[in-house]
């Protein structure tokens, strides 16, 4: 058995380092002089850089360190996954472009087009996170007034079409959503590998349309036995359909010589967050059932770092450090490399990775943690019951 | 007024070339060391450069359902070739208007505000039902009036709420720094008087089809009437046959065929014709011949200088 590691493109900018909660590279802060990318030259002028070079330096520090690609995530406020991928094909050699996309923001035969476009361009390098929106405020600044289970419907549509015109010239389709009457993608553009579908989303009609669509059901982290189960039960759902479910882990990591060191850049880190933003924490209108599950691990009120440690080398604060999910790894390279072995000894069988700045951590996991994989997972218990 | 003048790509038109899957095989003595890597990008590539090293101002890039697709063609480009505007022609009928907004806050913000959209006319019915696209044929206009409402306002303000019959959108509109990037410059073009009216609602140029100067006076007099105190520019798309010698021009041209409206002429000709249209009102050119490579240097070489040594001198005389 072979796993896939990712990395990850952060399109809302990056922080310098895992203590400051600043976008000190790109300009989603107020730009001032050591802000890189858009660079500004030694007397503050900008230079010519933009963030899409900043996200050239991290993708080509993903494939040489021997990650095959990396998630490409969309929100309101980032860039753009799509335009990301196209700008950075011909700058990268092996980076695979995980697309984040929302299938209800494209027409399904164009969409196919755009991919086969991008794969011919790439040589095969992309693949998507079906993602199905949050639902609430964000998903009508979007312009998308679907409720939940709608959108899952429509998203499972999408992808019918999707793959029905991939390769064929007369597919029709009469749905609920969509319908199409003899297309399919031109010849010229046919023959290219259909891109892999991961898929997230934690509801019954999300897991519904991955048994379905999916050759990666992607969760966030959760606490280990909890993940566990969720894979457990999302293959077998899979498996009674008659199909076969590989589970992936989008998860942060804190990797450290030492566990020390890692757990006092966590202790810095909270120590900058202000009181308020803390009390702000997690409160976004939402319909996302995986969201609700990364709250519900919050302990109420954490006065300390060490109020968020839910298990041996587990955080739950990250949210607070960054955008993102609230749970990660914390913990010296062996640790690291220890729990994702356990991980995959729960039914893991891909990763996404990142850590911040994503430039350096990398490099850093990649060099530190990734040599460290695999020597510990005879030794390991068999997933709790 | 300067004159812009720009080089259109047609993504379909010399389908052979840089396609690994239609390679030509050298003969056996000839070693053939052309690797994987090498694909149709590597064309549209060197056409890029071919306009931008010849001094075109920007690149159009066809919307063509059987080669690939322009706006990814355009942001490959823009990465690669630095200067010239890349203009990708694309429908209405892509999908969500913020999502297209969202997109081009990237492509400007990576690009420098480089980019344009061409709205491209909708395809026949049948076209558009195999494209998963049932709006009826009197819906199309309302549909791109629309398109072009929603993804001006929710790069304009914030925040922006609208209820259309094909877009809506709520308490939307981009952030800072997403805002700070310029909306494309929007290209329309159709013919009437409801193409030029949407026109002088939404587009920064109206892109009008080859004419006579006569003609086309009429036509911009009547895009100015209806764009009521909104300004519109005018533009031609206009393809070429030109060559050193009239005569060799109307020979190549009956060996081949034409686009409608095709000026076949000496370049000394199709500099005084198209300078004639700079006289009358149009600021942007977009030019066209094939092949498409040969012809963007041919035509960057002999023409755009005769052409811009007629229009900078009208403009010193005016
Ligand atoms: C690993 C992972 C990555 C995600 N990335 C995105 C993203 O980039 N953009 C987005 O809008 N939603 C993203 N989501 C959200 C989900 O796709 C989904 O919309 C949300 O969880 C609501 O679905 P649910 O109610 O079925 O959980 C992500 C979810 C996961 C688990």
């Amino acid at each position: 058995m072979s796993i896939d590691f990712y990395w990850r493109l952060p399109t809302h900018g990056c922080h310098n380092s895992i203590q400051t909660s600043g976008y000190e590279r790109g300009d989603w802060s107020p730009l001032r002089p050591g802000n890189i990318a858009p660079g500004r030259d030694r007397d503050g002028e900008v230079d010519g850089f933009t963030y899409i070079d900043h996200l050239a330096a991290i993708a080509q520090a993903a494939e040489a360190v021997g990650f095959q690609g990396g998630l490409i995530p969309s929100f309101p406020n980032t860039d753009d996954p799509w335009v990301i991928s196209s700008l950075l094909a011909r700058e990268t050699k092996s980076f695979r472009f995980m697309i984040a996309f929302q299938p209800g923001f494209g027409n399904p035969v164009h969409t196919a087009r755009m991919a086969a476009s991008l794969q011919r361009a790439t040589g095969g390098r992309l693949l998507f996170n079906i993602i199905t929106g949050g639902g609430g405020p964000a998903q009508l600044w979007w312009g998308d007034s679907f409720a939940h289970d709608d959108r899952y419907g429509r998203t499972s549509e999408f992808l019918d079409i999707f793959k029905g015109v991939w390769n064929a010239s007369d597919f029709s389709y009469d749905g609920a959503f969509y319908q199409l009457r003899s297309g399919g993608l031109a010849p010229a553009l046919r023959g290219e590998e259909f891109p892999e579908i991961w898929f997230s989303g934690s509801s019954d009609a999300a897991l519904q349309t991955a048994a379905r669509h999916a050759d990666y059901y992607l969760s966030w982290l959760e606490p280990f036995d909890q993940l566990g189960e969720k894979f457990a039960r999302v293959k077998e759902r899979t498996a009674a359909l008659g199909g076969e479910q590989k589970c992936a882990v989008r998860v942060d990591l804190v990797a450290r010589a030492t566990e020390e060191e890692a757990w006092a850049d966590i202790e810095k880190g909270f120590s900058n967050v202000s009181e308020e933003a803390r009390q702000r924490w997690g409160g976004q209108g939402s319909d996302s059932v995986g969201a609700a599950r990364q709250a519900a691990l919050r302990p109420a009120d954490a006065r300390r770092y060490d109020d968020l440690i839910v298990a041996p080398n587990l955080w739950g604060g990250f949210s607070l450090l960054r955008g993102g999910p609230a749970l990660g790894i914390v913990g010296s390279y062996e640790q690291c490399a220890a729990r994702l072995d356990d991980l995959i000894a729960r039914g893991t069988d891909a990763f996404i990775l990142a850590g911040t700045p994503h430039l350096e951590e990398a490099y850093r996991v990649g060099e530190e943690v990734l040599p460290l994989l695999g020597r510990q997972a005879s030794a390991l218990p068999v997933a709790a019951e | 007024m300067t004159l812009s003048v720009h080089w259109r790509l047609d993504p379909a038109a010399e389908p052979r070339r840089s396609e690994p899957g239609a390679w030509q095989r050298l003969p056996a003595l000839a070693r053939d060391r052309r690797v994987s890597t090498q694909n149709r990008f590597d064309y549209f590539l060197q056409v890029a450069q071919a306009a931008a090293q010849t001094a075109f101002d920007g690149l159009f890039v066809r919307h063509r359902i059987e080669a690939d697709e322009s706006r990814i063609i355009a942001a490959i480009i823009a990465r690669a070739v630095p200067h010239i505007h890349v203009v990708p022609e694309f429908p209405a009928s892509v999908g969500s208007a913020v999502y297209a907004a969202k997109q081009a806050t990237t492509f400007q913000r990576a690009a420098h505000d480089r980019l344009g959209w061409a709205i491209a006319p909708d395809a026949e019915p049948a076209g558009r039902e195999a494209q998963a696209d049932f709006v009826s044929d009197g819906d199309l206009a309302q549909r791109l009036d629309e398109f072009l409402t929603v993804a001006r306002g929710v790069h304009r303000e914030r925040p922006f709420s609208f209820k259309g019959s094909y877009f809506e959108v709520e308490n939307g509109g981009f952030d800072a720094p997403l805002n700070r990037a310029s909306f494309p410059r929007v290209y329309l073009q159709g013919s009437g008087d409801a193409a030029l009216a949407l026109s002088g609602r939404h587009a920064d140029m109206h892109l009008f089809a080859p004419a006579s100067t006569e003609a086309l006076a009429k036509d911009i007099a009547r895009l100015n009437a209806l764009a009521d105190g909104r300004s519109v520019a005018a533009g031609l798309i206009q393809p070429l046959l030109v060559r050193d010698e009239r005569q060799t021009a109307e020979r190549d041209a009956r060996d081949r065929p034409l686009a409608p409206g095709t000026l076949v002429a000496s370049y000394d000709e199709a500099a005084e014709i198209l300078a004639g249209f700079a006289a009358i009102g149009i600021t942007e050119l977009v030019l066209e011949a094939t092949p498409t490579l040969e012809e963007a240097y041919r035509i960057g070489q002999h023409l755009l200088p005769r052409l811009r040594a007629l229009t900078s001198a009208a403009r010193q005389a005016a």
